[in-house]
């Protein structure tokens, strides 16, 4: 073995101690070495808790009142300062969608919107919007918590995508 | 049928359209994309992503805090 040989498997075993000191991530986690969701359970369910409490609270608001207006906004202030100042790990977007297969969402969201605008234009208790048939489905607090948890998790996704 | 169960049935029909789109969109039945697709395709420009958080947030004002 000459001495060039020797440096370079020193080298190469330097190289291989690095790698196995650095993160190693698990099935489901990314490079940076983040651990997949269900890997902190302790962690998830104080989040969790935290969500499910902050949605009661909001969920117990008075409508129309500023403590309801504030806690509708700080959730989106806190998820805008995660989304510029400390991003996580994004899904890729595709590079495109099919304009086709994109036209048949456009096109029943488009009847969505053009049912609601007729029921509000009509204003009529026989021509009701979606507002007028969803308010009362989460009237309950448990309902309207649960309906408030699935718009943080959305608000979440969305950071995410 | 009242004019209120007719009403009511156009909201479930287009709510039942936009659920069978994501079947199929999952299923790779043509070429549609999944709403969760489509949304990332819309927020590749800040422009997108500023706006679609924005109608996220007026949901949250329009059903939580009114």
């Amino acid at each position: 073995m000459t001495a060039g040989n020797a440096r370079a498997d020193d080298a190469a075993l330097q190289r291989a101690a690095a790698a196995d000191c650095g993160p190693v991530p698990l099935s489901g986690g990314d490079v940076r070495g983040q651990l997949p969701l269900g890997a902190r359970p302790a962690r998830n369910a104080i989040i969790g808790a935290a969500v499910i409490t902050y949605a009661w609270l909001l969920g117990g608001a008075a409508p129309f009142s500023t403590r309801a207006l504030i806690e509708v906004l700080l959730p989106g202030a806190v998820l805008g300062v995660i989304a510029y100042a400390r991003p996580p790990e994004r899904i890729p977007a595709p590079e495109s969608v099919d304009t086709a297969g994109f036209s048949y969402w456009i096109i029943a969201i488009a009847l969505l919107f053009e049912w609601e605008a007729s029921a509000v234009r009509d204003g009529r208790p026989w021509h009701p919007s979606l507002t007028d048939l969803i308010n009362p489905l989460i009237a309950p607090h448990p309902i309207k918590t649960a309906a408030i948890v699935g718009w943080l998790l959305a608000g979440w996704a969305l950071v995410r995508r | 049928m009242s004019d209120w169960t007719i009403t009511v049935m156009g909201f479930v029909a287009v709510i039942a359209v936009l659920v069978v789109l994501e079947i199929l969109a999952r299923r790779k039945v043509g070429r549609i994309p999944t709403l969760s697709e489509w949304l990332g395709f819309a927020m590749r420009r800040p422009v997108g992503r500023a706006l679609i958080l924005a109608g996220w947030l007026w949901l949250g004002w329009h059903y939580f805090a009114r």
